[in-house]
């Protein structure tokens, strides 16, 4: 703590009046043990100095974000420029307050590369320690892509007491590392979707879809990732209680191109809606194959490259009639949640029209409002100190543009189905080149439909 | 069920023969095992996809192009790189892999890692086969995979060049002796397994999207293909192509689809295990026989 509020030097002043007070009260044997204790304390404190530092701000001292993440993922990509966005919104009007003075953000990033096959995980850790030791950032946003680099990354975390807040890797097991060691991982937060709200929100969809359609079997496929098999298993056993059957449940290895075995399956099983699962490039090649296979089975799940604005000109309108998730708005911009409509405009106006027709449906809105989460926080605080941060954040009960923010105990973002009370993700349809909202009914702007290939 | 495992089996082998065929060409005639075969794969493919989008080529003469490009990148590639470490297989692999992951990784840093890039297909629409639907273009992939066969075939046999590849793979010393320029065979051997990759870039790519890490599985398929059947051996290309592609789909029907992958990994070991010039190669025939 004392650490945490003197400069370096006002440190070793008050240890050492300290320690030559006790040497006054002391003989002499004690004396020599103390002055050797003395010497250890000072080689300590410069040697924890650099982790202990950017606790301080002084007047003009900028407050460092770190960003580590999978750049090379279109989902890192635009999360880092929806960070620089927020940076530049909050420094155009003067920095963050903190006590008595302002403070301008400055935002740092590092490539991860997590979400490449064949990174170890312990590839991305060192990235991650790299961009903390080198540039000694007060708070980390983004962060993860991969939830085993996420889980793993905890740790790391916990050594530096960096409030970090994650908006892609979705395990639901960093909720229940922070609720068991609270004092270990408390400084771990999350405000982008995880995989038991996927499955909820999927879930909704597809009894939606029994409701209009009267369909009840289902075939799962999913990539064989943490994430995507806990959405895939949350989702079947939603599956299970509410009436439908389950064909099968497949999963493909990251980097699968042949996805026909399944096809040929839900074919001969007669599976009415299929639901995939997946963030890799390669699962464009599923949404061919399964027009291509003619299969007579609704698409209804999540295909990374079918999200985004220009996927019905990239896959020539072969998305026509798939129902696909926007994780959070903001990419979408839904009118009941003002914010999401401004982002959306925003993003265009500072990256480019092309850049948001580019938009991911996983991780901008919340990366973008990370930003806003952290500098609202330590305007709370009136520090940068972790422990106090950590507490301000758990308070934080904002509107974003992912809708409305306040974290659980577990330090998830509530998700809902109403934005006026939680955060929110929406199921949208592609019919006739647009991308429809269709989920939840109270934001939808349309109704689904059956694709032409199936009436 | 049987149909669909028939003709998509067959359709998975013959993309696997066209990936392996170029990578295999080059080892059997030159020795050289080209690791930047997958580089040169997703190169075409963003070659392609960037003289359609920003010349606005037409597709035929974009493919022409970006084949004659790529075949070129091979030629270069030998006088560049290869000629100072030539005889030296470890160090071959280390600079041919090393130049495949700097044009993927260059691709990555150019910013190419949205989903907009999609190649057309030649045709659009689809027939029924047997009861089955099966698009235009993996119908064409079958044909291309076929005409590529029999063109390397009638090539290796009744052309000069093919016939100085065969030379050269067969006894380099001999051919050498009867004026085949070791070096420039070697270079075109390159060139033509380049240009294989290309080709095979632009009629498999279109099935999906061009992602930078299918560069890291096209070379993947390419050894694993050429390890089963013989790395310098045609037929074995084929053969092995068949055994792998057909025993993916049934394990991916029959058992699970994530062990699709381990098939290439197994197979690997296994002949590595069993007969490490694998089931066409003779290479290291006599030893085995030892």
């Amino acid at each position: 703590m004392i650490r945490a509020l003197l400069p370096l030097n006002e440190t070793l002043i008050f240890y050492a009046r300290f320690f030559n007070y006790t040497l006054r009260e002391e003989d002499g044997v004690m004396k020599k043990g103390i002055s050797f204790s003395f010497m250890l304390f000072v080689l300590g404190i410069f040697v924890l100095y650099p982790f202990s530092a950017h606790a301080q701000l002084k007047p003009g001292d900028p407050i460092v974000i770190g960003v580590p993440t999978a750049l090379g993922s279109i989902e890192g990509r635009d999360g880092w420029m929806a960070i620089q966005m927020a940076v530049e919104e909050i420094n155009a009007k003067g920095g963050v307050q903190v006590g008595a003075t302002k403070h301008l953000l400055r935002a740092y990033s590092i490539d991860t590369r997590e979400h490449e096959p064949g990174i170890p995980v312990h590839d991305a850790l060192t990235a991650m320690e790299k961009l903390i030791l080198e540039r000694k950032p007060h708070a980390i946003v983004l962060g993860n892509f991969r939830s085993e680099v996420l889980l793993s990354a905890m740790d790391l975390i916990s050594k530096y007491k960096l409030p970090y807040i994650c908006s892609i890797a979705m395990t639901p097991l960093m909720q229940k590392k922070v609720t068991e060691e609270y004092d270990k991982y408390k400084y771990v937060f999350r405000n982008g979707l995880n995989a038991p709200y996927l499955a909820m929100y999927l879930g909704g969809v597809m009894g939606f879809i029994k409701k209009e359609f009267g369909f009840n079997k289902s075939y799962i496929i999913t990539q064989d990732v943490l994430w995507a098999k806990g959405t895939g298993g949350g989702l079947e056993k939603w599956y299970k209680e509410n009436g439908w059957e389950v064909a099968a449940f497949d999963t493909y290895a990251t980097g699968a191109s042949d996805f026909s075995p399944s096809m040929i399956k839900a074919r001969a099983q007669k599976a009415q809606v299929i639901v995939p699962i997946f963030d890799m490039p390669q699962s464009g090649i599923l949404l061919k194959q399964a027009r291509a296979m003619q299969i007579p089975a609704l698409l209804a799940g999540f295909i990374s490259p079918a999200v985004t604005e220009n996927a019905w000109k990239v896959f020539e309108g072969e998305v026509d009639g798939m129902i696909n998730m926007i994780y959070e708005v903001g990419p979408i911009p839904v009118k009941a949640v003002p914010k999401s409509v401004t982002f959306n405009e925003n993003f265009g106006k500072r990256w480019g029209e092309k850049a948001r027709t580019e938009l991911s449906g996983h991780g901008p809105g919340p990366s973008y409002d990370a930003v806003y989460i952290m500098a609202n926080a330590i305007e709370r605080a009136k520090t940068v100190e972790p422990d106090a941060v950590v507490k301000a954040i758990e308070q934080t009960d904002m509107q974003g543009v992912i809708g409305r923010i306040r974290f659980g105990k577990d330090h998830q973002v509530v998700y809902g189905f109403d934005p006026k009370e939680t955060a929110l993700g929406v199921g949208f349809q592609w019919v006739k080149g647009q991308r429809v909202v269709v989920f939840p009914e109270v934001v939808a702007e349309g109704k689904i439909q059956l694709p032409p290939y199936m009436k | 069920m049987l149909p669909s495992i028939l003709i998509y089996g067959l359709v998975n082998s013959v993309i696997l023969a066209l990936i392996a065929m170029g990578f295999s060409l080059t080892f059997g005639i030159s020795g050289v095992a080209n690791f930047a075969y997958g580089g040169f794969y997703i190169f075409s493919g963003f070659v392609v996809w960037m003289l359609l989008n920003y010349l606005h080529f037409p597709f035929l003469l974009a493919v022409m192009v970006t084949i004659g490009i790529t075949g070129l990148l091979g030629f270069v590639t030998y006088w560049v790189i290869l000629l100072r470490v030539r005889g030296i297989p470890l160090s071959e692999v280390i600079a041919t892999f090393a130049l495949g992951v700097g044009i993927l990784e260059l691709f990555r840093w150019m910013g190419f890692v949205t989903y907009e890039f999609t190649l057309p297909y030649l045709k659009k629409g689809m027939i029924m086969i047997a009861g089955v639907p099966l698009d235009y273009q993996r119908l064409f992939i079958i044909v291309i995979g076929l005409a590529l066969i029999l063109f390397l075939y009638f090539f290796t046999h009744y052309t000069r060049i093919g016939l100085a590849f065969r030379g050269i793979a067969q006894n380099e010393r001999t051919a050498i002796s009867l004026g085949i320029k070791s070096d420039r065979t070697a270079a075109l051997s390159l060139a033509f397994g380049s240009a294989m990759a290309s080709v095979a870039a632009v009629v498999i790519l279109p099935l999906g999207i061009i992602s930078i890490n299918t560069g890291y599985e096209v070379l993947l398929v390419a050894v694993a293909v050429g390890i089963v059947g013989g790395l310098e051996s045609v037929p074995g290309i084929l053969v092995a192509s068949l055994i792998l592609g057909y025993a993916q789909i049934i394990t991916g029907t029959y058992f699970k689809p994530e062990w699709m992958m381990v098939v290439y990994l197994a197979a690997i070991v296994l002949v590595l295990a069993i007969k490490p010039s694998g089931l066409f190669g003779k290479f290291k025939e006599l030893e085995e026989r030892v």
